[in-house]
């Protein structure tokens, strides 16, 4: 579903990716780990399409099409989506207002028929019960006084609504209680299916307990330098990073 | 400006140049270009009027509240006009004014709050384009005690546009318990559109509550790339979070359906921006 190759980025000059290599197949959940800024936040915003970014090498296909040349808008209604580590308040722009124009482009992109006033509230109110987000918010402004639990299941519950091939997750842990985080992360696995793929960035083992990854990478100084299974983010719990970045230190 | 059009139309349109209402009126009326009109509402009367300028003409308005007296006035410029408004307030009166410009009008408007508890809210909202210049004056006279202003100025620019809003509000030596706000939020669309906001205090009594303040930014890009990838394109998500800065000015005209149409217009002008 997703290929990438050797994929360098750069912002203002200076590298932050320096030959990422990912393979995620329909199905798959990946797990991208490692210490602050070694790139997992500009991996995930140049496969969505920023443009502050730019692509100096390398190659990313989506579903067989050369992802690097889309706009971010084509890559969001192709089925790639991104949620925010830090979601934006749009003030005076109602949830209902925005979600009805994305999900209008998303149908169009897959030659579906536009849905009623009626069929989007349904799915509306569906769709928010995934993630166990009050319908109320629906009518409010896009995140504007949402909590920080509130902006993340905000998240996930666009991503329920647009139905994405391919979700890609930023740190949707952070900030997160207890009880968030179950609901976020159950929210995320209720909207996994064979046919979709989810890449989740995050720091901790504890979402992962939730979202059952395939395959977990560790990725720093912009290389992912690390692959295995499930149980390296265990291991990454208990031991940290030091014995498998000694080796890069410059 | 055809569901503009359409709307007013189904309103009781005023004859001549002057309109007493004296009691409470069942429908909104409306006045197209008029030049001269003079508006009064009773005692204990309320009303809705709507003013539309469709030709650049010199207009002057007065309204005149007496005691107890609502009123709901919706001015709405889409042509370069020059235009003054009076409104007079009688005790407890409550008087809420809309402007909407979206085009390069000269329109100034003088508040007398000349009863104890009148009332008066004002939201404004320009947006100009190309070398279009429009002004907003507000001068609002705290003239007695414990009376109420608040208003809400919002102004986008873009192209070599010019957005000038020049707020006072005045507040009398005896108007003590005064309670007045004035605001003014602006944004500019290109680098050569200006926006001048100079909202003003001028007090003479001593216990009140007063506060103004402006503000003029840029459409946020955060904002913007978060729509985007959700889906929407770039002249999407512009128009929507102009319109989420714009909406709650133009809605507030308290005529449902002309605040829709309103907020097309608002639209179709941001489209070619």
């Amino acid at each position: 579903m997703l290929s990438v190759k050797n994929l360098h980025a750069s912002v203002d000059g200076k590298e932050i990716l320096r030959g990422i290599d990912l393979e995620v197949r329909a199905g798959e959940v990946h797990a991208i780990m490692g210490p602050n800024g070694s790139g997992k936040s500009t991996l995930a915003s140049v496969l969505a399409g920023n443009e502050k970014f730019t692509v100096t090498e390398g190659s990313a296909t989506f579903q067989g099409q050369d992802l690097l040349a889309m706009s971010i808008e084509d890559r969001a209604r192709a089925g790639v989506f991104l949620g925010f580590q830090y979601p934006v308040e749009i003030p005076g722009v109602t949830m209902a207002n925005f979600m009805k124009l994305a999900v209008s482009e998303r149908r169009k992109f897959l030659g579906e028929e536009p849905l009623s006033a009626a069929g989007f509230l349904k799915l509306m109110r569906e769709k928010s019960a995934v993630v166990e987000l009050d319908s109320k918010l629906t009518s409010r402004a896009v995140n504007e006084g949402f909590s920080g639990g509130e902006k993340k299941k905000n998240e996930i519950f666009q991503m329920a609504m647009l139905d994405p091939q391919l979700a890609i997750l930023d740190e949707t842990d952070s900030g997160l209680d207890i009880d968030a985080l179950r609901i976020v992360a159950t929210g995320v696995t209720k909207l996994h299916t064979p046919q979709n793929a989810t890449v989740v960035i995050t720091h901790y083992q504890r979402l992962l307990d939730y979202i059952v990854p395939d395959v977990v990478h560790v990725l720093y100084k912009g290389r992912i330098i690390h692959t295995g299974d499930k149980s390296l983010a265990l291991k990454l719990e208990k031991e940290g990073y030091d014995w498998l970045i000694n080796d890069y230190k410059e | 400006m055809a569901a503009l059009t359409d709307t007013i139309r189904r309103f009781a349109a005023v004859e001549g140049d002057s309109l007493r209402v004296a009691a409470a009126a069942s429908q909104p009326f409306v006045a197209v270009d008029p030049q001269q009109l003079r508006v009064e509402v009773a005692a204990g009367a309320s009303a809705q009027l709507v003013v539309v300028h469709e030709k650049p003409l010199a207009s002057s308005l007065s309204l005149l509240l007496e005691r107890d007296a609502r009123l709901q006035v919706t001015e709405i410029f889409l042509a370069g006009v020059s235009a003054e408004t009076e409104a007079v307030q009688a005790s407890g009166s409550n008087c809420c004014i809309t402007a909407v410009l979206l085009a390069g009008a000269d329109a100034s408007y003088r508040i007398d709050l000349d009863g104890a508890h009148a009332e008066n809210s004002l939201g404004g909202l320009f947006l100009v384009d190309d070398n279009e210049h429009c002004v907003l004056k507000l001068r609002t006279n705290h003239r007695v005690a414990d009376c109420s202003s608040d208003s809400s100025v919002k102004g986008i620019a873009g192209g070599s546009a010019v957005g000038e809003f020049r707020g006072l509000v005045y507040v009398a030596p005896d108007a003590q318990r005064t309670d007045a706000r004035q605001q003014s939020r602006n944004i500019l669309l290109s680098d050569t559109a200006r926006i001048v906001a100079e909202p003003q205090l001028e007090i003479y009594a001593d216990d009140v509550r007063c506060s103004h303040g402006a503000t003029v930014g840029q459409i946020d890009a955060e904002a913007i790339l978060y729509m985007r990838q959700r889906g929407l394109s770039l002249a999407q998500a512009r128009r929507l979070q102009i319109e989420g800065f714009a909406g709650d000015i133009v809605r507030r005209c308290g005529i449902g359906e002309l605040g829709e149409a309103l907020m097309s217009a608002v639209a179709r002008k941001m489209g070619n921006m």
